[in-house]
């Protein structure tokens, strides 16, 4: 066990009846880390994060969280964590202020919950009911009740699902902040691009099990390291006139043979190649784009599954 | 203890901002009240008065008990507001108590206005033992609303919740003397409002407007600070933070433990009788 680890997971196993939603995994968090637990719906991430949270019981293994066992010392780490939790609500006639002053009432610490208001960009709906809130504005009241008592541990389940993207950004600037802070997040998301922008280290869930851990760059170069080469042409092309690049795993023909896909191991070498071909043939480009494997495509290979299936 | 405080003032708050509790707790009362008192009035002395009183004051008691604290405890967790409390360190027992107390910061002023009413409009004498009385509601209004906490904690949806409610709300005002005398009820059924929670209270009522005491009265006191008591240890040990954690079947007896101490005095009364 690593004396600076915040959150300490051994064997940890979740059984409801016969279903089985957490199989033995094991992981560490260290201190100031943000650490994403992905995955599709019914991986068993929530529930991993709720029995971290004191919130369900464990059926088996070990789980310390700050030092306190989630099940055992629940209202001790209750007082130390930030939770921000996937499905919530507030009463429909509470003003944010008000909710704010009563959350931060149930902790033995509090920060100032006007700078919690101004931080969030709630200050001018302080007096607004919760009912009159969008769904972005509920979300950053829903993070700023999380750090009503100043925690050094977070818990964020979710917290862009259903958000338009400009109030992703929003939050993600947030956990970035967080993250400067030298606070410890664990994040869970079913959004590739939250995990690899936000999450220093992440941990692949399917079916109760942690499939890989590691940081998104350890994770990709795990891969099969194949990236996609696109190509837009003026003209269009057959499939009998593509020749064969080097390192090149496989060449396609699409949009009427004006859109050429190359998926390469050495992407910059097959990229070379293919612009000198193009350059003898005189073709003309009208776009390019070279995608690097993603934690999706990783997911995928090891899952042989979507992570919003 | 900071805690307990915030959460009886938002539920205040809450509350007073509710059309529907402004309407349930005076409006709809007042109304009883007026329309039965104006009906009485022609009768004179304090008899009209005294069922106008006990009448409105069980509708206001049973409403503030069942869905005052039991209907609002269902909605919060079908809504997934207790979800949110669920993460923070405090316990359900707060909430309850939160719960109680607001019952009675709502209900206590309707109770001295119509008191204040009868007295002033319709002329009835004020009660020989008024402190006493008052306090005889409040420990009644307490325990109606420990039972409607109950029934919450059992109910494992706001559907099997407003049946429950419905199954105590009609009895206990029907068959309790509130709005029938007892003894225009058919001859069997005389025994039925000994084990109506409600009948205890419209009996110490109806004795303290004759100017009894809440001494006199004091196994109808008991009785209602047993189902109090019983009623928040049971709703605590019930409490569910969640709509997904459901109860059993058998779980749902418990409802029975805030009921026995009235089945208790119903029984024990009949054999003191033989």
């Amino acid at each position: 066990m690593n004396p600076d680890s915040v959150i300490v997971v051994e064997q940890l196993r979740k059984s409801y009846d016969a279903l089985e939603a957490v199989k033995g995994i094991e992981f560490e968090v260290k201190g100031g880390e943000v650490f994403g637990i992905l995955g599709p719906n019914g991986a068993g991430k929530t529930t991993t994060v709720e029995i971290l949270e004191g919130l369900r019981p464990r059926s088996g293994g070990l789980a310390m969280v700050l030092g306190f066992d989630p099940e055992k010392q629940t209202q001790q780490l209750k007082d130390r964590i930030g939770v921000c939790l996937q499905a919530t609500n507030l009463p429909a006639k509470m003003r944010t202020h008000e909710a704010l002053d009563l959350f931060a009432s149930f902790y033995s610490r509090g920060v100032s919950t006007q700078k919690l208001l101004e931080r969030l960009q709630l200050w001018d709906k302080r007096n607004a009911f919760y009912e009159t809130l969008s769904g972005g504005q509920k979300q950053r009241l829903a993070l700023a009740l999380a750090l009503v008592n100043d925690p050094q541990l977070l818990f964020l389940d979710e917290p862009t699902t259903g958000l338009d993207p400009q109030i992703r950004l929003e939050i993600h600037r947030l956990i970035e902040e967080l993250k400067s802070e030298k606070r410890t997040v664990v994040l869970t998301t079913h959004y590739i691009e939250e995990a690899e922008r936000l999450c220093d280290r992440v941990a692949i869930m399917d079916e109760g099990k942690i499939v890989a851990m590691g940081t998104p760059r350890e994770l990709q170069s795990r891969s099969s390291n194949v990236s996609l080469i696109q190509i837009v042409l003026a003209q269009p092309l057959t499939q009998a006139e593509l020749p064969r690049w080097p390192d090149a795993v496989s060449s396609v023909l699409e949009q009427e043979g004006r859109g050429l896909t190359v998926r390469s191991t050495r992407p910059a070498r097959t990229l070379v190649e293919v612009m000198k071909w193009m350059d003898t043939q005189g073709l003309q480009l009208e776009d390019i784009h070279l995608h690097r494997p993603t934690l999706e495509d990783v997911f995928v290979e090891l899952t042989g599954k979507k992570l919003r299936d | 203890m900071k805690h307990y405080l915030a959460l009886i003032h938002i539920d205040l708050k809450l509350a007073f901002r509710q059309r529907t509790v402004i309407f349930f707790n005076y409006l709809f009362p007042f109304l009883i009240f007026f329309v039965f008192a104006e009906l009485y009035r022609s009768r004179g002395g304090n008899s009209g008065m005294e069922f106008v009183l006990r009448f409105s004051l069980s509708i206001g008691l049973l409403g503030s008990g069942l869905f005052g604290a039991g209907i609002r405890a269902i909605q919060e967790r079908e809504m997934n507001i207790l979800r949110r409390y669920k993460v923070t360190p405090i316990t359900p027992i707060p909430l309850l108590a939160a719960s109680i107390v607001t019952g009675w910061v709502i209900f206590m002023p309707y109770v001295f206005m119509v008191f204040s009413l009868a007295h002033y409009a319709y002329k009835m004498a004020w009660p020989a033992h008024l402190a006493g009385l008052f306090l005889f509601i409040a420990i009644a209004l307490a325990a109606f609303r420990a039972i409607g906490l109950v029934v919450a904690s059992v109910a494992n949806s706001m559907q099997e919740g407003t049946i429950l409610v419905q199954l105590f709300y009609f009895p206990m005002l029907l068959l309790s003397g509130a709005t029938v005398a007892v003894t225009d009820l058919p001859k069997w059924m005389h025994v039925v409002p000994k084990f109506v929670p409600s009948s205890y209270f419209v009996q110490g009522l109806e004795s303290m407007l004759h100017g009894g005491s809440l001494a006199q009265n004091w196994e109808k006191l008991l009785v209602q600070i047993v189902a109090f008591a019983v009623g928040m240890v049971v709703s605590a040990r019930m409490f569910r933070w969640e709509k997904e954690e459901k109860i059993s079947r058998a779980s749902k007896l418990w409802i029975a433990a805030v009921l026995l101490p009235f089945f208790a005095r119903g029984i024990w009364e009949i054999l003191s009788k033989r």
